[in-house]
């Protein structure tokens, strides 16, 4: 009876068990994910996308700012139960109030876009300027921009905050005649200022 | 043609070439490692939740694992310019890891996302925006 005999050379062998672990190993490292991980690139914005979010986080607080002083405008119109010197006194002090919440606004995002400190004040003081000449709802609308979520967060705070001071004038300047009305002297009360930090979410 | 030649250009030639055609026609190169192409997908939940971020599909794993995860949140009553706001994962109320595992069963759709959409340069400029910060 003859038997069959296989015979591999040890150089075959060593090939074929090295190209074996090889395989095994490309495996393994991309099963893992290590392959993926370490291969992928991670695209950071340019400074011209930079640019066009800061243009949308600008005007995003400016749209803010706008309506709640329209909101405060149109209700110190209306015929209110309180004096006229009470309801001037209300409207110039929340008046105030957002004035300074945009630029807080304006300089935190300033902070986050890594302007200089010296260059954060006058950025936001520039750009001020710029919306008081020529307001948001003066010009044409801007194709839309979905904001990194750094700057939506300022974004956000600032509008939450704007409806919040707008809401609070018109709760006052609305309140009946008989209440006792806030005083009329401007006080030097400290105003929320939006911040770049996350907020937390369900 | 001796028989040995022929079986030698068949083994070596014509089936590496026809399992190379197969396997390309179903592959896009931009998705190969080491391209320096980033490759960001969006998945789609039964749900209707969207999460966008790096993916891991392993063919045989019960899950899908995302990292650098991002998802979209209501922005209605915020005054930006669209209705829909980007968030990063990580700053919830657990401040959830970098990994995101899903299962399998409960996904819609996985899609590649541009990265020239505005998800992908919103993505683009919180990586530029975080690199300033640290």
């Amino acid at each position: 009876m003859n038997d069959a005999v296989v015979r591999i050379p040890r150089r075959t062998l060593f090939v074929a068990v090295g190209a074996l672990v090889a395989v095994l190993l490309t495996l393994a490292l991309v099963v893992t994910g290590v392959v993926a991980r370490a291969a992928d690139a991670n695209t950071v914005a340019s400074a011209s996308v930079l640019k066009t979010q800061q243009s949308a986080a600008e005007r995003d607080i400016e749209r803010a700012y706008e309506q709640a002083v329209a909101q405060v405008r149109k209700v110190r119109a209306l015929n209110l139960a309180i004096t006229a010197a009470q309801a001037d006194a209300i409207t110039l002090k929340a008046l105030n109030d957002l004035k300074a919440l945009r630029h807080s606004g304006l300089v935190s995002l300033g902070q986050v876009l890594g302007l200089a400190t010296a260059d954060v004040e006058a950025n936001a003081t520039a750009t001020e300027q710029r919306f008081d000449q020529a307001p948001l709802s003066a010009e044409p609308a801007a194709s839309p921009v979905l904001l990194a979520p750094r700057l939506y967060a300022i974004a956000g705070r600032m509008s939450e905050l704007a409806t919040q001071l707008s809401d609070q004038a018109t709760t006052d300047l609305t309140a009946p005649a008989a209440t006792p009305a806030p005083t009329a002297a401007p006080s030097p009360s400290r105003t929320p200022t939006p911040s770049a930090s996350p907020t937390a979410r369900p | 043609m001796k028989p040995a030649t022929r079986r030698f250009i068949a083994f070596w030639v014509i089936v590496p070439a026809l399992l190379g055609a197969v396997f390309a026609s179903a592959m896009d190169p931009r998705a190969l490692p080491f391209t320096g192409h980033e490759q960001l997908s969006a998945v789609f939940l039964l749900d209707g939740q969207a999460y966008f971020g790096h993916l891991e599909d392993v063919p045989w794993s019960g899950t899908i694992t995302l990292r650098d995860v991002y998802y979209f949140e209501d922005a209605s009553k915020v005054t930006t310019d669209l209705p829909l706001a980007l968030v990063k994962r990580g700053s919830e109320l657990h401040q959830p890891v970098d990994v995101m595992r899903i299962r399998r069963d409960k996904v819609l759709v996985v899609e590649r996302v541009s990265l020239d959409s505005p998800v992908g340069r919103a993505i683009a400029s919180q990586r530029a925006l975080d690199r300033v910060a640290k």
